[in-house]
């Protein structure tokens, strides 16, 4: 829908009578309704003759938990200046409890349209019952005016609004420190660094493990990390015989989740079991998989190297800034400068990590909210969304639409994600085809916006997307962004307590939805 | 290739006021694929019916699109014409111009612009839409109704006169209930136990009762017309057939026991019958009482210390060696009765229960008054045996009280407390009775006049506050309170008190999880609409009854389980059932079983099914949805990432259908129209 024709009306042909005034402009406005509550609160404001504005659509679905954000998502696409959503009043659905998924879908994805900077006047989302027609046409009347001072959106996936060539805000300019040089880990936690002889020890440690383990039969895959063929860079390494085991290796530059691996190596030694170095963060990625039913987690054995934060491109990585967790906790095998001890690992239920203090789902989602504000502390990916977040919507609207503009739709964020394991992407559905597959404007925001979505609630923080997208968009920020809202809104913290359901396949019925 | 009817209506002039429903016609004439497009002031009525059904023959249209009222109104109606002219009715819907569109729209050029849009997204819909047949399941006829109290007895009665097998589950010796406990009924003062026993006999009698007591539900597996049930039946040490209800063996017993039917007001013996006019007429040995506690040693070696009652037992009906049985039985419906329990809140605890003998509850006070009760129903003290000169009756102990106690009214008291009054008054003229209340609720038939009766007649005095603490004086206790019509504080000294408790439910959630029903904050079981559907749940084919679902006295219970009995016949009564096939289905070959689907389905419908190889080896897991059990909301559909599933009826290709069709649609007739077909509206 290109910039001249979007809404404007034409001369009308001959013989139809407009005798009101020719809008410049109207809104166009796609409301997407549950069929027992909103649906029937729109009728009944037809019933009884409530005149509401003209510019809303409806589609009807029967239950707002049918809606996925794609859809909002394609409405803006071809052309929707705003989109409603409306269901049941939590507590009274239909099917009882889609509208609670409903909520914190749209929590996260409101979010996350917030951070890239679509003007919020053009999302909404509201309980509507079906005896509550006035409210309807109320809703309608209010969402329109909001849609009509917005105005026009015209720059959806138009990677040409705009262009320049600035970069994303990076951490230097916001003062966040930190490099091996000075000494400095940055500003939040105090961390003896690994030295060279640490170093040495973890890695003669671990190859005795490995080949240990390989020669036993306890494992019949070891993936860790070797020196690569630049100067300190490390790469994975697949160790399958105990001979293997000595090109093992750890130093502060091993980035990268060996992770995702682990899925398809289980299926191809349907016998054996599969060891994987982890630092700490890694291993929750393990903890998410097994939650998903994708690995079967005794058959797993996490390697839990002692780390002190990774580095890369001469600068300690963004997440590692507020780790706390040199060792985790998850690990069937602790490597240690002292050595290499065997974890006693508590007997956990189905991918559930031992109870922490901070505890598991919580009773308010507020009260916990403030102690996980508390408890969080700012990393350096912090900081750069907190710079983000301080520009205009607009500004921060544009700065995105440029990186999309930059996506090749090469697909590595998908390839190198752990929890990217889907047989078929829905970038790849054709029947319908959701997410446009050429990469301009639209395609690229779609399908960023939809693996972003996809991953609320999932994503580890490994960053291991933005390390792999080669025009260097920074999706660890709009990851990073989500897994905040959640922890802020639900209480769930990946770190704490990665055993925990997933907060988006689970509800309370008081989860905060003061953005309607 | 889709050839798509299109008919608007006029709706008389309800849609053509302010719809142009000639253009609207022509505009559609124009859309890609449809074949036929005409309109007509009301295609509801029978020849606008026969229009639809002619032009369906005639075109041999693949589709239907009518273009009227909401489909809450009338997508059953044009359904019914489709399936009339050899259309699968699901291969017709409904664009709505009316409610949403003309209704509220009083522009004309906008009104008709709107229908137009809806119009063409429906259009698109239709085209994606698959020809659906309902899903048909066999019924086994044959109910299971949990809990023996006058709900569940009343259910079970009407399911077996109307022909069909009911097996009744009660967990205690004797079925009957809480009702069974109460001394007279209000307003009218039957006698409880002269109404219910009737019911009782008559449900032990009937040819298609199964009457299964001291027993209760394991387990529950399958899903609506097919249901599993495994019932544990409890060994009472006693042969039924054998016993002749002598009372020999209770005589010779030298084993005492709170008596739970008198709420632990008198003894009972290990060996019983909960009271004499128990459904069935046998004694029950209490193994968790009896002398022999190791009645049921697991290495089968067993010493007797005490054989007294099986001596004593004429007909030999004692057996020690009696076991727990687990029986199956195949069911169509299951209807949940069981019933409630008193709460003994923090409230009352304040107020001396537990601690003072001479606070009670009301159903205690129930027993005391009872003619077969401890006291043989002379109202007594439990501390001293001496009849009671004053009692103060508090009303709301528990109820009505979120910070201690429940949110909710329990419905019951208010009438009791009357009663107990009322009667109290009988049987000791000279005696006087207090109640302290907040509310007087009297709402059923004869229940006011009732309550004036109390007020007027026998001369009980209600005083509006609450009660502020009880304490021991004298002998007598000491209630203190608040009269809020005088503003002043009472002191009334009381020889006994007696608190309205708190119904809550019986069930601990034990029976909540079997079945996978959803309970409300206190526990009570969710209905499936609390005004339209009130003895359903939203899990097929159970259904509640009594005070399962709500405090309730006994009319509403035995009305709320004659409703229940009808909705279970409603599905027994048909040869097969028929859902409506809106489900959802997996592509299994996609599916990569994380099981978030099965996660938030609200009815547990989705499995885990095993896909194996030609040997039989387990490839892998993926999800599979039991079409019994979908209602088709959807949820699952957004919850998978790799969109493997979907919802017939709503599926992804028809919602993309509406959502590009709603935003490409004309935004004004004519000339525009053409430019959009051209371009915008996809084939």
């Amino acid at each position: 829908m290109s910039a001249e024709t979007v809404g404007i009306v034409e001369a009308p042909a001959p013989g139809v009578d407009v005798t009101a005034k020719a809008p410049a402009w109207e809104p166009r406005i796609v409301a997407l309704v549950c069929n027992w509550c909103s649906y029937a609160g729109a009728d009944m404001a037809g019933t009884t003759r409530r005149s509401y504005a003209a510019n809303v659509r409806v589609v009807r679905l029967m239950c707002t938990g049918r809606i996925d954000p794609m859809f909002i998502v394609k409405a803006f696409e071809e052309g929707a200046d705003g989109v409603l959503v409306s269901g049941c009043h939590p507590g009274d659905c239909h099917y009882v409890q889609g509208n609670f998924y409903a909520r914190r879908r749209f929590t996260a994805f409101r979010a996350l349209m917030e951070f890239l900077g679509l003007d919020q006047r053009r999302l909404h989302f509201a309980w509507v019952s079906a005896s509550e027609g006035a409210k309807w046409s109320g809703v309608v009347d209010q969402v329109t005016q909001a849609v009509r001072e917005a105005g026009p959106l015209l720059d959806w996936g138009h990677s040409s609004a705009g262009r320049s060539t600035g970069p994303a805000p990076r951490a230097e300019s916001a003062g966040v420190s930190g490099s091996a040089a000075d000494g400095s880990f940055g500003p939040s936690v105090s961390r003896t660094p690994l030295s060279a002889e640490d170093n040495e020890a973890i890695t003669a440690h671990l190859q005795g493990l490995a080949a240990r383990l390989l020669s036993e039969g306890e494992a019949g895959t070891v993936v860790g990390y070797t020196a690569g063929s630049l100067p300190g860079q490390m790469v994975p390494v697949f160790a399958t015989r105990p001979e293997d085991a000595r090109a093992l290796a750890w130093n502060e530059r091993c980035v990268n989740n060996l992770t995702v691996y682990v899925r398809e190596a289980l299926k191809k030694a349907p016998g054996d079991r599969v060891a994987v170095v982890v630092k700490s963060c890694d291993a929750r990625t393990v903890a998410a998989l097994h939650r998903e039913n994708q690995i079967d987690r005794e058959r797993v054995l996490l390697l839990g190297v002692s780390c002190a934060g990774v580095w890369e491109k001469g600068r300690m990585a963004g997440k590692c800034h507020a780790c706390r967790e040199a060792l985790s906790p998850l690990s069937d095998w602790t490597l240690t400068p002292e050595g290499a001890v065997k974890a006693e690992r508590p007997e956990t239920a189905q991918g559930r990590a031992p109870e922490t203090a901070q505890g598991r789902a919580p009773e308010t989602a507020q009260g916990r909210a403030s102690e996980a504000e508390t408890a969080r502390v700012e990393d350096a990916r912090d900081t750069e969304i907190v710079a983000l977040e301080a520009m205009t919507a607009q500004e921060r609207w544009d700065y995105w639409q440029r990186q999309f503009a930059l996506c090749l739709r090469c697909y590595a964020c998908r390839a190198v994600c752990p929890m990217c394991y889907c047989d078929t992407c829905i970038s790849d559905a054709r029947r319908p085809q959701w997410i446009p597959a050429a990469f301009d404007g639209k395609g690229n925001t779609s399908w960023n916006i939809s693996r972003a979505v996809h991953l609320a609630g999932r994503c580890t923080g490994c960053d291991e997307c933005y390390r792999a997208c080669p025009a260097g968009i920074r999706l660890d920020l709009i990851n990073r962004r989500l897994v905040r809202e959640i922890e802020d809104r639900f209480g769930y913290n990946m770190e704490t307590d990665p055993g925990a359901p997933a907060p988006l396949t689970t509800f309370q019925p008081n989860d905060p939805d003061e953005f309607l | 290739m889709a050839r798509i009817g299109v008919f608007v209506c006029h709706c008389g002039e309800n849609i053509a006021r302010n719809v142009d429903v000639e253009q609207a016609a022509q505009a559609a004439r124009r859309l890609p694929g449809v074949a036929f497009s005409d309109h007509y002031p009301y295609l509801c009525s029978a020849p606008g019916q026969k229009m639809i059904r002619d032009a369906v023959a005639e075109h041999d249209l693949t589709g239907v699109v009518v273009a009227a009222c909401s489909p809450h109104m009338h997508e059953p109606t044009f359904r019914s014409t489709a399936s009339q002219a050899g259309l699968n009715p699901y291969l017709c819907e409904m664009a709505n111009i009316r409610e949403q569109c003309s209704w509220v729209h009083t522009d004309r050029v906008l009104a008709t612009e709107k229908a137009c849009a809806i119009l063409a997204a429906m259009v698109e819909k239709v085209k994606h839409n698959h020809p659906l047949d309902p899903i048909e399941l066999p019924v086994t006829r044959g109910a299971l109704v949990i809990g023996g109290g006058v709900a569940g007895i009343r259910a079970a009665l009407d399911i077996a006169n109307a022909g069909y097998p009911v097996t009744l589950v009660e967990r205690q010796p004797t079925i009957g209930g809480n009702m069974a406990r109460l001394s007279e009924t209000f307003p009218t003062l039957d006698c409880s136990q002269c109404i219910l026993t009737p019911l009782m006999v008559e449900a032990s009698r009937h040819p298609n009762i199964e009457l299964l007591t001291y027993s209760e539900v394991e387990s529950v597996s399958g899903y609506v017309g097919n249901f599993k049930v495994r019932i544990k039946r409890k060994p009472r040490y006693v042969i039924e057939d054998a016993c002749t209800g002598c009372d020999d063996c209770s005589v010779a017993c030298p084993e005492s026991v709170p008596n739970e039917f008198d709420m632990n007001l008198s003894w009972r013996k290990a060996i019983y019958i909960p009271f004499p006019q128990a459904v069935p007429a046998v004694y029950t040995m209490d193994a968790e009482h009896c002398v022999n506690s190791n009645l049921e040693s697991a290495g089968g070696y067993r010493v007797l210390a005490c054989e007294r009652c099986h001596e004593a037992c004429g007909p030999k009906a004692i057996d020690f060696d009696m076991k727990a049985e687990i029986v199956e039985r195949e069911v169509g419906a299951i209807v949940v009765a069981s019933g409630y329990e008193m709460m003994a809140a923090e409230e009352a605890k304040e107020y001396g229960y537990g601690t003072y003998p001479d606070v009670m509850d009301g159903l205690e006070f129930e027993r005391l008054l009872s003619a077969s009760g401890p006291t043989g129903g002379e109202i007594r003290r439990p501390s001293d045996g001496k009849v009671p000169r004053q009692i103060v009756f508090i009303q709301c102990v528990g109820s009505r009280d979120p910070a201690r106690g429940v949110a909710y009214c329990s419905r019951v008291c208010c009438m009791y407390t009357a009663k107990h009054a009322l009667l109290f008054k009988h049987k000791v003229p000279e005696g006087r009775a207090y109640i302290f209340y907040i509310d007087v609720r009297a709402a059923g038939k004869g229940y006011e006049e009732f309550v004036s009766r109390a007020m007027e007649e026998d001369e009980i005095l209600y005083i509006r506050g609450r009660v502020s603490r009880v304490v021991p004086k004298d002998g007598q206790l000491m209630v203190q309170g608040v009269d809020t019509l005088s503003g002043e504080t009472v002191r009334v000294p009381a020889d006994l008190v007696v608190l309205a408790t708190a119904m809550i439910p019986a069930d601990r959630g034990g029976l909540a999880k079997e079945l996978r029903l959803a309970t409300d904050p206190y526990g009570f079981f969710q209905e499936a609409h609390p005004k339209l559907r009130p003895v359903e749940t939203l899990t097929a084919g159970v259904f509640l009854a009594g005070s399962s679902h709500a405090p309730k006295d006994i009319p509403d219970a035995v009305a709320h389980a004659s409703a229940a009995a009808s909705k279970t016949l409603e599905m027994l009564s048909r040869p097969k059932l028929h859902r409506e096939p809106v489900v959802a289905r997996v592509n299994e070959l996609q599916c990569v079983a994380c099981f978030d689907c099965e996660l938030v389905c609200p009815y547990h419908a989705i499995e885990r099914a095993e896909i194996r190889d030609r040997q039989g080896n387990l490839i892998r897991l993926a999800a599979r949805v039991n079409e019994a059990m979908c209602e088709g909301c959807g949820v699952c559909t957004a919850a998978c990432r790799s969109r493997c599933i979907d919802v017939a009826g709503f599926t992804d290709e028809q919602v993309f259908a509406q959502l590009t069709t709603l935003l490409s649609a004309p935004a004004v007739m004519g000339e525009r129209v053409e430019a959009a077909e051209a371009s915008e509206v996809p084939a």
